[in-house]
């Protein structure tokens, strides 16, 4: 017996989860280290609980903004919690050993901040030069009890190393491959060894960013290998290592130990990986000291750590002091196959979880050669789930060609691209397009983790799922899209208040996660034509919503206290009356009258400033929104009556003189018009008598852009003001043969935009359009077809049919005939005069 | 030798030291009825490699997975069925694979629109008929039958051509794995390494579409068009090469800068943008597959040959490209046009004599 048992694994590995519980079980240590970081030994208690369903991630980050995160994602494969579980059900002690969450996050801090990067590299550069010397004397004591021990261990391992590292060469393809890239790389790998010092061999690490990001030099080497072997990385490891059985171990080592000879990182990831070897390596020793036989000891760690483990010094107390940090909090949260796949790199992610769990599954039962059966029987049940005929036949012959062709890569196994590319040749019909929906559901999969109740949570994570429960919401926690109609109308025929207005209080909740910008639910534009009464709601769960759930946390305590901070940080940056309105309306949607008066008051005194006409009539219009509707959200609207009055009387002091405008902005004051005229319809306080007098005057004003006079005209005709003589008179006027042609189809163009049945059915106004445009000459003719054109453009097909037979009741032609004219198709020569008005010279307008 | 004159040798004769020199260094297991074993197979096909100091050339270019399953599924006695544009290499393909398993490609059956049923399973010579009756002597043997009868490979061309009840016959064929002759009373099983390689085209007209029976008895490949610029380049040099040495074309091989662009031009009409993505083109009616960017340098070459100095000029070019792009008068000439105008011409001092001469053909 000797030194610890290190067990190099790859992260998110069945067969290395499946090994490892094998040589546990062989090693039966007292002590369990996992690679992972070493205060967040408090999560395994939950890592372990019997309600916990991976996948699941441990989410670790700052508690100042802007928040940074480091996310270790697990699946029940994932050989780190296999290791966990073995030590919970064996009450064995189990740990993490790698550094601590928050030096992790300051270390990462350090990496983007440019600035300081090139200090603390040389800071650790220069702890590293110190541990060669100090190292060895600070750790001699730790070392003289066990390490003794341990380094002549140490020594036979190195010298067996080479015997095993044969052996695995004979059996295992991989290390001759990793060889060959290795021979590709030796000079290189040589010269940069020489030039950091000769820090004792081996030290070009790899994998320094192998949670969130990428370890960048050893993707070359992946990428190197796979030129090799013509294979994608994932599928040369799953050929070569996952089928290997008991020779997982040695063979894994081998890799780890070739590649980090093979490949070379920039230095600071390389600086990163010897900093946490060292301090994983202190762990070790310090639980030797605490008297816990070496050999006793089982390690868990990334198959690249071995040969470092084995060899680098321990960290002292004094570099373990200068370690930068930051304070950090952990928490768990459920985790998605989906989100596993869609993140690549080592030990980030993987393509397939579903197939790897299905591998597992596999493993555990009865053994790797039903992987195939599992996988192809699985893809022809989604397939036909999908709908498309599948045959046994076809699921049988996809069996024998993904054999023949693992057979041709020298696999004992088919692997997940053999089958996949045998199920395409066979049930696919050569495309790969057939099976994508089924091949992402065999091998992607829709599992979400789940955490049992209980679980260290922010503050804001309890107020969520509490209140996702209290709401009866936990049926829509699911990956897949779910609808979710509410009706907001107090329900009379329950006992309870709380009941009755059960939806309302989902309607709030929806919406102050939306204000949070927890993608969680989507608001869909409502589908009611003359009510408001309810909402349409998208909910989809993510494993991001969690995280922004987390992210909330530092706004506040609860979902709502921290959607009224979100809220009231966004009031007060807002700078136009709009952005203030629309918070307010926030405000007013998720219940929150505070939040609401402050939001109210912030516009108030934003609408002091002069602000354009149509600001102005959109800020009234969303709070003549709340106030019609106030009442169904449980919302007292008396405060915000005053404001609406005054933003009223403001828009109509502008209204006039908006008018002057040119032919673009005509259609945005003629909204306004619109506007202020819903408003007064709706509301009783706002003077009436005010906005139908601005109207008359803006109607026969000629020096005012014609569209909007003809637009004001037109309100007034709907509500019946303006009679039948004024009608006559302006167009008239408006359509003499004086007036230049773009004044006079301007107008008619503004008239037309609303309640054109009106305008249909008075015959005398065609009649008059009719003898107007007899008057025209023929350049004048073209200048008024462009803005007739443009005013008749969103009549309906109906309306103008009408407006035809109208027409043709005039000329004295019967409606069938004006239809048939009107029906036939433009002939080519009508449209080259068409195409011929678009580009149409304005340059005297 | 008597047969330079000929003008096309089968793959087993073009490639025999090859093939000779993969099956003397086998060393894997050969399946019953092959010559040499799977992985040999797959190297003759994507070589690239010396065996016993032979060179092995590439025979397929595009993705060695592709090669891979078809070999696999061969090795499983499933019929392969090869699909894909016109120009992807399907009938090459198919005839080295039946030339490295079994040495002898020649059993092929044209499928067009006027196959018979007969000429997938078996016909009488009638004079022998009438003479004695019914008896083997008077069969006319299919080369599906031959195939089953030998344990080899038969294969079929252009199968999609031929009219769905004559693609029915294959159905059980390929099913049953025998054939039965009632005339005789006989049931012929299929030997042991029988097999079928069909191909099919998906772009071109006046096909017929396949039944979901037949195709469930196929592995189906889908071999993609080349993938990429330099893949498609070199698939063109090498084929030019081969093809005008077989035709003493007394002109030299086309530059590599004429390569370039005629494979440019094929692959932006093709793809309906410019290369770098910036640009929309209007497509043209026609395919522009790649073997049409091989016979257009070949043609080039027999006109720099014949009547010019045996270079291939921007003129020789321009005819030949003009001939390849315009199928359909109308349409694609104006695409082939605004191609000249919008793209062509812009492209510098490089392409302006090419442009200048396909411009003089459309004015």
């Amino acid at each position: 017996m000797g030194g610890p048992v290190i067990f190099g694994v790859r992260h998110l590995s069945p067969a290395a989860a499946f090994q490892l519980r094998k040589a546990l079980e062989k090693a039966a240590p007292d002590l369990v280290l996992v690679e992972g970081p070493s205060d967040l030994n408090d999560q395994m208690k939950w890592l372990c609980h019997p309600d916990t369903r991976f996948p699941a991630a441990i989410l670790a980050y700052t508690q100042t903004p802007p928040v940074r995160t480091i996310l270790y994602p697990f699946a029940i494969y994932s050989p780190e919690i296999q290791a966990i579980l073995w030590a919970h059900e064996h009450w064995v002690e189990c740990r993490f050993m790698d550094l601590p969450s928050g030096v992790f996050l300051a270390l990462e801090k350090q990496g983007t901040a440019e600035e300081t990067a090139a200090g603390a590299e040389g800071k650790e550069a220069a702890e590293k030069s110190r541990e060669g010397a100090e190292g060895k004397e600070t750790a001699e004591k730790a070392r003289e009890g066990a390490e003794g021990k341990e380094a002549a261990e140490e020594a036979k391992e190195v010298a067996e190393g080479k015997e095993t590292a044969e052996k695995a060469k004979e059996v295992v393809e991989g290390k001759e491959t990793a060889e060959k890239a290795e021979v590709a790389e030796g000079k290189e790998v040589a010269e940069k060894v020489e030039g950091k010092e000769d820090r004792g061999g081996t030290e070009t690490g790899l994998s320094g960013k192998e949670r969130e990001g990428l370890g960048d030099t050893t993707e070359s080497v992946y990428r190197r290998l796979e030129v090799f072997t013509g294979e994608e990385h994932d599928t040369f490891w799953e050929r070569n290592f996952e089928q290997t059985g008991e020779r997982y171990q040695e063979a894994a080592g081998t890799f780890g130990r070739m590649l980090r000879e093979a490949s070379s990182d920039d230095a600071r990831s390389t600086a990163e990986t010897l900093v946490r070897e060292a301090y994983m390596k202190r762990v070790i020793l310090q639980a030797v000291a605490a008297g816990i036989p070496a050999e006793k000891i089982f390690i868990v760690c990334g198959a690249f750590h071995v040969a470092g483990l084995e060899g680098n010094q321990p960290m002292t107390d004094e570099e373990e002091r200068a370690l930068p940090r930051m304070d950090s909090t952990a928490t768990l949260m459920p985790y998605s196959y989906y989100r596993l796949s869609s993140r690549s790199g080592y030990g980030a992610g993987n393509k397939a979880p579903a197939y790897f769990e299905l591998l597992w599954e596999a493993m555990q039962g009865g053994g790797l050669e039903e992987t195939p059966y599992l996988y192809l029987t699985r893809l022809a049940a989604a397939h036909r789930r999908a709908g498309n005929i599948v045959s046994s036949a076809e699921v049988i012959e996809a069996a024998r060609l993904a054999d023949t062709l693992a057979a041709m890569r020298g696999s004992r196994y088919p692997v997940l691209a053999d089958l996949r590319d045998a199920s395409v040749t066979t049930m696919g019909h050569g495309n790969f397009s057939e099976l994508a929906l089924a091949a992402a559901d065999t091998e992607i999969g829709k599992k979400i983790g789940f955490l049992p109740e209980g679980v260290s949570r922010t503050s804001v994570q309890e107020d969520f799922y509490r209140q996702l429960k209290e709401l009866r919401l936990e049926k829509y926690r699911t990956a897949e899209l779910q609808e979710l109609d509410l009706d907001l109308r107090e329900k009379l025929n329950v006992k309870s208040r709380q009941a009755a207005l059960a939806d309302l209080r989902r309607s709030f909740f929806l919406h102050r996660l939306r204000v949070l910008g927890i993608h969680f639910a989507t608001l869909l534009p409502s589908r009611q034509t003359d009510a408001n009464w309810g909402e349409y709601w998208n909910l989809r769960w993510t494993p991001e919503a969690e995280i922004e759930i987390v992210e909330s946390s530092l706004l506040g305590e609860t979902i709502e206290t921290a959607a009224a901070y979100a809220m009231k940080e966004r009031a007060e940056n807002s700078a136009t009356i709009a952005q203030a309105a629309a918070i307010f309306e926030d405000a007013f949607l998720c219940g929150m009258p505070t939040a609401a008066v402050h939001a109210l008051s912030m516009l108030q005194s934003l609408s002091v400033e002069a602000a354009a006409l149509n600001d102005v009539t959109e800020t009234a219009w969303r709070l003549s929104f709340v106030i019609r509707y106030g009442d169904l959200r449980q919302f007292r609207t008396e405060p915000v009556i005053p404001l609406l009055k005054q933003l009223y009387l403001r828009a109509c002091l502008i209204l006039e003189e908006s008018c002057i405008c040119d032919a673009k902005a005509a259609p945005v004051v003629a909204g306004s018009m619109e506007r202020l005229n819903a408003l007064v319809l709706a509301h009783d306080f706002l003077e009436e008598e005010r906005l139908l007098a601005l109207l008359r005057e803006i109607s026969d004003r000629d020096d005012l852009n014609p569209h909007c006079s003809g637009f004001a005209l037109a309100i007034l005709l709907e509500r019946g003001i303006a009679g039948e003589d004024l009608l006559a008179r302006e167009v008239a006027r408006r359509l003499s043969p004086g007036v230049p042609a773009d004044l006079g189809a301007g107008w008619f163009e503004g008239l037309a935009a609303k309640n054109r049945r009106a305008l249909i059915v008075r015959l005398s106004l065609w009649r008059q359009l009719d003898e107007y445009l007899t008057g025209l000459d023929d350049t004048a003719f073209r200048r008024a077809l462009v803005f007739l054109r443009r005013a008749f453009a969103d009549f309906s097909p109906g309306e103008k049919n009408d407006v035809a037979e109208n027409l043709g009741e005039i000329w004295g032609c019967s409606p069938s005939q004006a239809a048939e004219l009107i029906m036939n198709e433009t002939t080519a020569e009508e449209q080259e005069v068409l195409s011929g008005l678009e580009d149409f010279d304005f340059d005297d307008i | 030798m008597a047969e330079t004159k000929i003008q096309r040798l089968p793959a087993e004769e073009l490639y025999q030291t090859e093939m000779e020199a993969l099956i003397s260094a086998e060393k894997d297991p050969i399946p019953t009825g092959w010559r040499m074993s799977p992985r040999s197979v797959l190297t003759y096909i994507t070589g690239g490699v010396k065996v016993k100091g032979v060179d092995i050339t590439p025979k397929y270019m595009g993705n060695r997975r592709l090669v891979e399953i078809a070999i696999s599924t061969l090795v499983t006695d499933r019929a392969l069925l090869l699909i894909g544009e016109p120009g992807t290499a399907k009938s090459w393909l198919s005839e080295h694979l039946s030339a490295a398993v079994n040495g002898d490609s020649t059993k092929v059956i044209q499928g067009t629109a006027g196959t018979t049923e007969e000429q997938i399973r078996y016909s009488w010579n009638y004079a022998m008929l009438i003479a004695r009756g019914p008896c083997m002597e008077a069969m006319v043997k299919s080369p599906v039958y031959q195939a089953m009868e030998s344990g080899s490979i038969a294969r079929i061309e252009e199968i999609s051509r031929c009219a769905s009840e004559v693609q029915d016959a294959l159905i059980s064929l390929l099913s049953e794995k025998r054939i039965s002759i009632p005339e005789l009373g006989l049931e012929i099983p299929a030997q042991k390494g029988f097999s079928v390689i069909a191909t099919a085209n998906t772009r071109d007209k006046g096909v017929n579409d396949m039944s979901a029976a037949l195709k469930r008895r196929f592995n189906i490949v889908v071999l993609p068009t080349p993938s990429d610029m330099a893949t498609e380049m070199e698939i063109v040099r090498t084929r030019v090469a081969q093809l005008s040495s077989g035709l003493d074309l007394n002109a030299k091989q086309p530059e590599q800068d004429t390569v370039e662009k005629v494979v440019t031009i094929f692959r932006e009409l093709r793809g309906g943008a410019t290369l770098d993505g910036k640009q929309k083109l209007k497509a043209t009616s026609g395919v522009l597959s790649t073997a049409e960017a091989i016979s257009l340098l070949a043609n080039s070459m027999a006109l720099a040959g014949s009547f010019g100095n045996g270079t291939i000029t921007a003129e020789d070019l321009a005819a030949a490209l003009q001939g390849a792009v315009i199928k359909d008068e109308d349409k694609d000439k104006v695409s082939w046009v605004e191609y000249l105008e919008n793209v062509m011409k812009k492209r510098g001092s490089a392409w302006l004599p090419l442009y200048r001469a396909c411009r003089e053909l459309n004015e």
